[in-house]
C-alpha cells in the first residue's frame, strides 16, 4: 500500500472517529477530570515537579547505560531464582513467550502496552490458549475486538450503555447499564479464571537493575491477582524500563502515577522473583502461595535503534503516564485513532521505531500539529515537535530522493 | 535505523503537499501568487525599498490567508484519490504551460476577505510608522519564508529557498527583520541558522517590536472598542518564541477593555488546528471549533490573535459554530486607534 493510500485510509478512520459522539463526550469529560485531578495531585505533592527533573537525569543515564543495566537486572532476577530472556525482535519475544506458555493453557493478563505492541494476546490465542485481559478497560476492548484508545484508560471511548450491550451478549444474561453491576459481573467472571489459570502475565512500569525489583502500578488489583495466584508468572518488559537502583525505581514510579493524575495509585506491586518460604527448617521452597516460576522477557524490538540516535533517545524516557494525550488537540477530537499501536505525538515516534515502521507512522507524523503542548505537560519534557520535524525530513528524503 | 514496509518509490506524500511545495519552489510562495499581488497593500504608503536597520517582513502570509482556505475548501470537497482531484492538481501543469494566472484558480475568494487580509500588512506598517520607527520593505521582491517547506519536511528545497531569501535580505544590509507572522519568525530565528552560515540578522516579531516602541511618550489610542477581549496565543509565539506577556501588557493599558483569559492560555494555549489543515482539513476544522468554544467560555466578545494561520483557522471555527464572537488580529485592533 502506497503512503498516499495509507494517508487516505487513516484520514477516513480519523474523520469517522471525529464524528463519534461517544468519543466527543468521553474525551471532554476525561480531559476535564485529568486536568483537575493532576492539578490537585501536584498541589498536594508539590515535590513531584522537582522529582520529575531528577527523573529526566536518571532516565538519560539509564538509556546511556541501557545494555549494561539490562544485563545487571537479569543477573539480579536470576539471583532471585527468576528466569530471564532477551528478545531482539517482536518475533523473538513472541517465540519466547510461546515456548514458556505452550498451548491449551489459561492465561490471565494485566494491562501492558508492550503486549499491545507485540500483539501477544492474539498470538497466544492462535497457539491454542485461552487468554483473558483482566484490566476492566482491556477486558471490554477484548470483547469488542478493539484496540486501546488511551494508554492509561484504554476503553475511554465506551460509555456504560455500550458496555452493558457487549456484556449482555457475552455473559448470556441481561446486564444493566449500571457501572457497579458491570464491574461486579466482570469480577465474578474473572475470579474463576484467576484460580484456574496456568499463567499470569504482566508488564512492568520500571525495573531496578540492582535488585531486579519490578514495579507494576495499578488501581484495580487485577495485576496483583494475576501476578500472585497462577503458578507461573511471565513478565514482558521493554529494555528502556530499567533504572540503576531500587530508589530510582521508586522515583520513576511516583512521577509516573502523579502525572497520570493520581496522588497515589490503589496498588503498587513490587515483584523480584518467585514466591518462596523458608518457614520449615529454613529450607527455601518456591511457590509458597504465589507462582513457583517467574519468567522475565526483556524486549528490544527497535528500542536500541532509538537509543542510538541523539535526537530520538529521549523518546525512551517516556513514562507512559498518558498526560500528553489529554493535552493533545488532535487526541481530544479522535482519541487513540491518532495512533497506531502507540498513541499521540510520542506514539508517532514509537510507531516509527518500534511498532509499525515509518510508513505506518507517516500519517501520524503529519497529523501532529507540532503545537508543543505535550511538552509542557510531559514530566520529562520529551521534545516531540523536534522529533516529528526530523521524521518528516526522513520521509521526504526517502520518497523524493530519486 | 528506522524500518519501513513499503518501497521508497511509494513514499510520496498526498498530492496536496506537492501543490504547496511546487508553488513555493516555482513561484516563491505556497499559492503561486504574484509578487505584485502580495505587495499591493503597500502602494499608497511609499515605503522605502532600501534602508539600513529595520526590514519590515510580511512574507506574504496574511495576504495568502484567503487563498489557502479556498484551496483547502476545494480539497475538502474532493476525495483526494479521485480522478477529479488528480485533474484539479493537474491544472497546475496546465497553468505552467499556458500561462493562465494562478489567481484564477482561486477566483472563489471573496473580495472582502482579500481586502481584509491584504490590509493587515498595511495596518502593521502604519502602526510602526505611527510609533516613529524607520523601516523599509522589499515590495514585490519580498519572498515567503519557506515555513511550510520546513513544516512538511522538504529541507533540500528549504535550503535552496532560504539561500534566495537570505541573499535578498543580506543584500539590503538589514540588521533586524520584523516579522508579522510567528511562523516566519520561527523559521528565520530557529531554522535558517541551521541551514545558512551567513544569516546574522536579529529576528523580531511585530508584537515584541511594538511592545518595545510603546513608551511613556509614545502611545497608541484605542478608539471604537469597549468590552471584553480574550487573547488567543499562537503556539509558535507562546511556546517556541516565548512571547506571551508583551501583548497582555500592551492591551491592559487601553481604557475600555476588560481582558479575560481562557483557561488554556499563554504557554498552555490550545492550537487552532491550522498546522494540519493541508492534509487533514476536517480535523483541522474541528480543532478550530473546539478552540473557539474554549474562548467563548470566557464570556469575551472579541478574540484577539496574532498569527495569520490562527486567524484563518479561528475565523472558520467561528463560522462553523455560528458563534457570535468577533475576531481581530492584534494588528487590526491596534490600528483602530490610528484610523
Amino acid at each position: 500500500m502506497s503512503l498516499e493510500k495509507k494517508f487516505q485510509k487513516y484520514t477516513a478512520e480519523l474523520n469517522k472517529a471525529a464524528n463519534d459522539k461517544n468519543i466527543e463526550v468521553a474525551l471532554s469529560r476525561a480531559v476535564k477530570s485529568y486536568r483537575s485531578n493532576t492539578k490537585a495531585a501536584l498541589e498536594r505533592h508539590p515535590h513531584t515537579v522537582q522529582m520529575a527533573e531528577e527523573v529526566i537525569e536518571l532516565k538519560k543515564e539509564s538509556i546511556k547505560r541501557m545494555k549494561e543495566l539490562v544485563d545487571q537486572a537479569r543477573e539480579s532476577i536470576e539471583l532471585n531464582k527468576g528466569k530471564t530472556y532477551f528478545a531482539k525482535t517482536r518475533e523473538d519475544a513472541l517465540q519466547l513467550t510461546s515456548d514458556i506458555i505452550g498451548t491449551k493453557k489459561i492465561v490471565v493478563k494485566g494491562k501492558s502496552i508492550l503486549a499491545e505492541e507485540l500483539e501477544v494476546r492474539e498470538y497466544l490465542i492462535e497457539k491454542g490458549n485461552e487468554v483473558w485481559e483482566t484490566d476492566l478497560g482491556e477486558f471490554i476492548l477484548q470483547l469488542r475486538n478493539e484496540r486501546p484508545m488511551h494508554i492509561v484508560s484504554p476503553s475511554i471511548h465506551v460509555p456504560r450503555e455500550q458496555v452493558a450491550e457487549v456484556f449482555t451478549e457475552f455473559f448470556g444474561r441481561p446486564i444493566e447499564p449500571d457501572i457497579a453491576k458491570e464491574v461486579a459481573a466482570v469480577k465474578e467472571f474473572l475470579r474463576d479464571k484467576y484460580f484456574n489459570a496456568d499463567i499470569g502475565m504482566s508488564g512492568s512500569n520500571v525495573v531496578a537493575a540492582d535488585t531486579g525489583a519490578m514495579v507494576i502500578i495499578e488501581n484495580e488489583g487485577n495485576a496483583r491477582i494475576c501476578t500472585a495466584v497462577p503458578p507461573v508468572h511471565v513478565v514482558l518488559v521493554g529494555i528502556e524500563k530499567v533504572v540503576p537502583t531500587f530508589q530510582d525505581a521508586m522515583k520513576v514510579s511516583e512521577v509516573t502515577w502523579r502525572y497520570a493524575n493520581y496522588t497515589v495509585p490503589g496498588y503498587v506491586n513490587i515483584i523480584s522473583g518467585p514466591s518462596k518460604t523458608g518457614d520449615i527448617e529454613k529450607v527455601t521452597t518456591y511457590g509458597a502461595h504465589g507462582p513457583a516460576e517467574i519468567h522475565v522477557i526483556f524486549v528490544d524490538n527497535g528500542r536500541s535503534n532509538m537509543a542510538g540516535e541523539d535526537l530520538f533517545k529521549q523518546g525512551l524516557h517516556c513514562l507512559r503516564c498518558g498526560g500528553c494525550m489529554y493535552e493533545c488537540p488532535v487526541f481530544q477530537q479522535v482519541a487513540g485513532h491518532f495512533g497506531f499501536r502507540y498513541l499521540g505525538g510520542i506514539g508517532a515516534i514509537w510507531t516509527a521505531f518500534v511498532a509499525g515502521g515509518l510508513d505506518n507512522a507517516a500519517p501520524l507524523i503529519y497529523n501532529c500539529l507540532r503545537c508543543g503542548r505535550c511538552v509542557e505537560r510531559c514530566p520529562v519534557k520529551i521534545d516531540v515537535p523536534s522529533m516529528i520535524t526530523e521524521l518528516r525530513k526522513r520521509i521526504v528524503a526517502l520518497g523524493y530522493s530519486g | 535505523m528506522i524500518n519501513h514496509n513499503i518501497s521508497p518509490k511509494d513514499f510520496m506524500l498526498p498530492q496536496s503537499v506537492e501543490v504547496i511545495r511546487g508553488n513555493i519552489n516555482k513561484y516563491g510562495n505556497p499559492l503561486a501568487l504574484k509578487g505584485s499581488e502580495i505587495a499591493s497593500w503597500a502602494r499608497e504608503l511609499n515605503l522605502p525599498l532600501q534602508g539600513e536597520d529595520y526590514l519590515f517582513y510580511t512574507g506574504g502570509e496574511y495576504q495568502l490567508i484567503p487563498y489557502i482556505d479556498s484551496l483547502v475548501q476545494a480539497m475538502t470537497m474532493m476525495d483526494q484519490g479521485s480522478k477529479v482531484f488528480s485533474l484539479m492538481m493537474g491544472m497546475r501543469n496546465l497553468i505552467d504551460k499556458t500561462g493562465i494566472s494562478a489567481e484564477k484558480l482561486y477566483a472563489s475568494v471573496l473580495a472582502r476577505d482579500r481586502e481584509r487580509y491584504n490590509k493587515i500588512s498595511y495596518k502593521a506598517a502604519s502602526i510602526l510608522k505611527e510609533l516613529g520607527l524607520n523601516f523599509y520593505y522589499l515590495g514585490e521582491r519580498e519572498l515567503y519564508s519557506g515555513a511550510l517547506l520546513y513544516e512538511l519536511g522538504f529541507w533540500d528545497d528549504l535550503k535552496i529557498h532560504a539561500q534566495k531569501v537570505v541573499s535578498l535580505i543580506n543584500e539590503t544590509g538589514a540588521k533586524t527583520i520584523i516579522c508579522l507572522s510567528p511562523h516566519s519568525a520561527e523559521v528565520f530565528k530557529l531554522v535558517y541558522p541551521k541551514l545558512i552560515d551567513d544569516f546574522n540578522v536579529e529576528v523580531r516579531t511585530f508584537v515584541d517590536m511594538v511592545s518595545e516602541l510603546l513608551t511613556a511618550e509614545k502611545k497608541l489610542n484605542l478608539s471604537g472598542f469597549s468590552g471584553k477581549v480574550v487573547i488567543h496565543d499562537s503556539c509558535r509565539m507562546a511556546r517556541e518564541l516565548g512571547i506571551t506577556e508583551e501583548i497582555r501588557s500592551i492591551l491592559s493599558k487601553f481604557e475600555g477593555i476588560t481582558m479575560v483569559e481562557a483557561e488554556q492560555n499563554g504557554k498552555w494555549t490550545t492550537c487552532c488546528g491550522g498546522p494540519c489543515k493541508i492534509l487533514f482539513p476536517d480535523i483541522s476544522g474541528r480543532i478550530a471549533s473546539y478552540r473557539v468554544k474554549e474562548l467563548e467560555e470566557t464570556g469575551a466578545e472579541l478574540i484577539i490573535t496574532f498569527c495569520p494561520y490562527c486567524m484563518a483557522a479561528l475565523d472558520k471555527g467561528i463560522d462553523s459554530k455560528k458563534s457570535t464572537l468577533q475576531l481581530e488580529d492584534f494588528i487590526e485592533f491596534l490600528y483602530r486607534g490610528i484610523a
